[in-house]
């Protein structure tokens, strides 16, 4: 079992899970955030519209960077 | 080794190519399709650009093929070719079935078979096989699995009650993202691959010094074809991994294809490469499980886990029979020409029927 990098294991279990289930829910936030700001500002409520803009906004600038790390990982691999 | 020993395996590295490229196609595009966030045609597009693209951005070609799973000093020019030719006849089997497995396996099975065969049970080292084929397929789809079913589950109870238009909507946005992320990596990694065993070939024959960078004229060849094989599409398999396994709604497929990626890459900063075909499968199912257990069509998983196990004894059996057709031929260019003349009759043959039935499954969706 010696040829089998356990460290490296570990760290794919727990990078794959933060990265995957992150990436998922920032996306969710987005549309989450885009909706109900589309909601709040047809209601009229211009302060919940805004709270919930800046939600998406917020949402979709860490998924875009979340997105530049992965193409950083993937030019300076091997 | 000869100038047309040396080219045949340019040739059938070339072909291999272009297989992992049609049978990896589903990886990137088959969720996308499913959902309609992309219209077929666009959607193999767009992958094939952006595998075209990712063979130029990364350079770091594999060092030596099959490094670590066959002892590196027993392997010639006619040992790589029949490992080629053992993958690329698994890639077109598992795609005549619609199965998705891995082509990387398809390409270390070939060439464990023929070493086999050439230098006996010592060419072959079973720790590394253990390390780089049999602990990642286990790791691969469990692990992409249940990160897809956390990530399904909170994505659904983010945007549980909103309305299902601009849901649908924003997620579908959300799969172009992905899905591209996913074809550029394919393009970084896969053609790295073929770049190398060209590389490694034109070494031996004596026409560039290890050191030398790899010419333009074989980047640009691995990379045009797979981003060919993405265009042609193995439509089959995107059909399987589109619909066969689960029926999926726009949140699972972006679900799926974003967990897809992120494993994928985390993997790769680690140093533990899995299979794209194996996390994307497994990603796909727990996108499903995670909704109900009877959503995921298991009779599906279950034929193509039995691919997985099969992948590489089964490209190590014809890689094996290959090598021992190219010796009976002694060591010429005799044997490599009999047999390149073969698998092309076979290729031609396999292509003309199929492209027509492709055509018929894209026109379905």
């Amino acid at each position: 079992m010696a040829a089998i990098d356990f460290h490296a294991l570990g760290q794919v279990v727990w990078v794959s899970l933060v990265a995957g289930v992150g990436v998922s829910v920032l996306f969710s936030l987005v549309i989450f955030g885009a909706a109900k700001a589309g909601d709040a500002r047809r209601e009229g409520q211009d302060g919940q519209a805004l709270a919930f803009g800046a939600l998406a906004v917020t949402a979709m600038v860490v998924f875009s960077v979340a997105v530049v790390v992965g193409v950083v990982v993937m030019l300076h691999k091997g | 080794m000869s100038d047309v020993v040396l080219w045949i395996v340019v040739g059938t590295a070339l072909a291999f190519d272009f297989t992992n490229g049609f049978h990896d196609t589903a990886n990137a595009v088959a969720t996308s399709i499913s959902t309609r966030a992309m219209p077929p045609r666009v959607a193999v597009s767009l992958a094939a650009t952006l595998n075209f693209v990712g063979a130029f951005l990364s350079l770091a070609v594999a060092a030596t093929i099959a490094n670590g799973i066959v002892q590196a000093d027993l392997v010639t020019p006619s040992i790589v070719f029949a490992g080629l030719v053992g993958a690329i006849a698994w890639n077109l089997a598992t795609w005549y079935f619609g199965l998705p497995s891995s082509s990387s396996h398809a390409l270390i099975g070939g060439v464990v078979g023929s070493a086999f065969v050439a230098g006996g049970p010592d060419a072959v080292l079973g720790g590394g096989i253990l390390e780089k084929v049999v602990v990642p397929a286990l790791v691969a789809p469990v692990l992409a699995l249940v990160v897809s079913a956390i990530a399904i589950s909170l994505a659904y109870r983010i945007v549980g009650r909103r309305r299902p238009g601009p849901v649908s909507r924003g997620f579908r946005l959300g799969q172009i993202i992905s899905g591209s992320l996913f074809s550029l990596s394919h393009g970084t990694n896969d053609a790295q691959k073929t770049m190398g065993i060209i590389f490694l070939a034109l070494v031996a024959n004596g026409d560039l010094n290890a050191s030398d960078d790899v010419p333009t004229w074989v980047v640009l060849s691995a990379a045009t074809a797979i981003a060919l094989g993405t265009y042609v599409g193995g439509w089959r398999i995107i059909r399987t991994m589109g619909s066969r396994i689960i029926k999926m709604d726009p949140a699972q497929g972006f679900s799926a294809q974003g967990v897809g990626a992120a494993v994928i890459l985390s993997a790769s900063h680690a140093g533990f490469p899995l299979s794209t075909t194996h996390v994307m499968s497994g990603a796909i199912m727990g996108a499903g499980a995670a909704k109900r257990l009877s959503a995921v069509r298991w009779g599906v998983a279950g034929n193509i886990a039995v691919a997985w196990v099969l992948t590489l004894p089964a490209a190590a059996v014809v890689g094996g029979l290959t090598y021992a057709v190219v010796a009976l031929f002694g060591a010429d260019e005799a044997g490599p020409i009999v047999v390149a003349a073969l698998l092309l009759a076979l290729l031609t043959v396999a292509f003309t029927r199929r492209l027509a039935a492709g055509r018929t499954l894209t026109a379905e969706g």
